[in-house]
């Protein structure tokens, strides 16, 4: 869901720039505040490998394809909402001044989606969900579900903002499409996070007891 | 499994996926391109031709519409290297995510508080 150039007229893209700054900032404040020096490799090859799986569209129905987005899944390992902004940062910043992946200009826009709004909702719906499944495996699945989901209905909303789609139009489709993709987002995450459980029990920010062996 | 193995690990299954992106990725539109596409004639939403020609045109008209015209040359666009197929993707996601590795470890190295 990266928004190219053209969706969003300049004006509305500076608005969603300086509210992402703001955002961004924070990130910043928890990495100085949260992040400690061991945590670092973790931080970087999180980065690294949510940048790599953002390349492999897989394709759905309707002639489309999609990809994770990998918020929700920095958010939880990492123990922060604005972990998922930090890294989703960076790596949209690199897809879009080297490959041209999501426009520049609307690259605010981008980043509150896909970090902001994939970071929150994805670590408190984690967080919620846990204890009610006493399991993380399947609130680690809805949380990334919810997260590619609720993002794209934002990004709709942008989109009618812009006028660039008719907003009901535009949340279908949007929903539609991204219902789907979510199921990706969703079984990536908690697979990777089994994965990382099953590795190093102690990495995860989350208490491990919660998790189920 | 000790800290450096997990990160090795970790690092591998990365490179190994930026290696492997362009050879099973779809080239279909992702969400969003499909959703504008649907939205502005070049393809049903719940279809799955795509015409070319008004793809090109809802492109045209869009810039129109948000008066965005605001284009960039970017290095790798579209993650190929010019002139190289898709080992040149591969290539260039590598690049990306070893750049991406490389950016987050320094970042992280000067805002993080020692242990």
């Amino acid at each position: 869901m990266h928004i190219p150039d053209a969706f969003i007229p300049l004006p509305q893209a500076a608005v969603y720039w300086i509210i992402a700054l703001i955002f961004i900032a924070l990130s910043l404040r928890w990495a100085r505040k949260e992040m400690r020096d061991d945590k670092i490799p973790l931080v970087a090859v999180l980065a690294a490998g949510i940048f790599a799986i953002q390349a492999i569209n897989v394709p759905i129905p309707w002639g489309t394809s999609g990809h994770m987005m990998g918020a929700a899944l920095a958010a939880i390992v990492l123990g922060s909402p604005f972990a998922a902004v930090f890294v989703l940062t960076l790596v949209l910043i690199v897809q879009g001044v080297l490959f041209g992946d999501g426009g520049l200009t609307v690259m605010g826009a981008n980043i509150i989606n896909m970090g902001v709004i994939g970071g929150f909702v994805g670590f408190y719906s984690y967080r919620g969900l846990s204890p009610l499944f006493k399991n993380v495996y399947p609130a680690a699945f809805i949380a990334g579900w919810l997260s590619l989901f609720i993002a794209a209905l934002v990004c709709a909303v942008e989109m009618a903002i812009a006028g660039t789609f008719p907003l009901e139009l535009g949340l279908f489709s949007m929903g539609l499409y991204h219902a789907v993709i979510g199921v990706i987002e969703g079984g990536i995450t908690a697979v990777a996070i089994y994965l990382i459980h099953t590795a190093r029990p102690d990495i995860m920010a989350e208490p491990s007891g919660m998790v189920s062996s | 499994m000790n800290t450096k193995t997990f990160l090795l690990a970790g690092l591998a299954v990365a490179l190994v996926i930026a290696a492997m992106a362009p050879f099973i990725a779809s080239s279909n539109p992702d969400g969003l391109e499909s959703a504008f596409f649907g939205i502005f004639g070049a393809k049903e939403i719940q279809g799955s031709e795509i015409n070319e020609e008004h793809a090109e045109a809802a492109e045209e008209e869009i810039a129109a519409i948000t008066g965005n015209d605001f284009s960039f040359e970017s290095p790798f666009p579209d993650y190929s290297i010019e002139g190289l197929s898709k080992f040149g993707e591969a290539a260039a996601i590598i690049i990306g995510t070893v750049l991406v590795l490389g950016i987050a470890f320094g970042l992280s190295r000067i805002m993080a508080r020692p242990e």
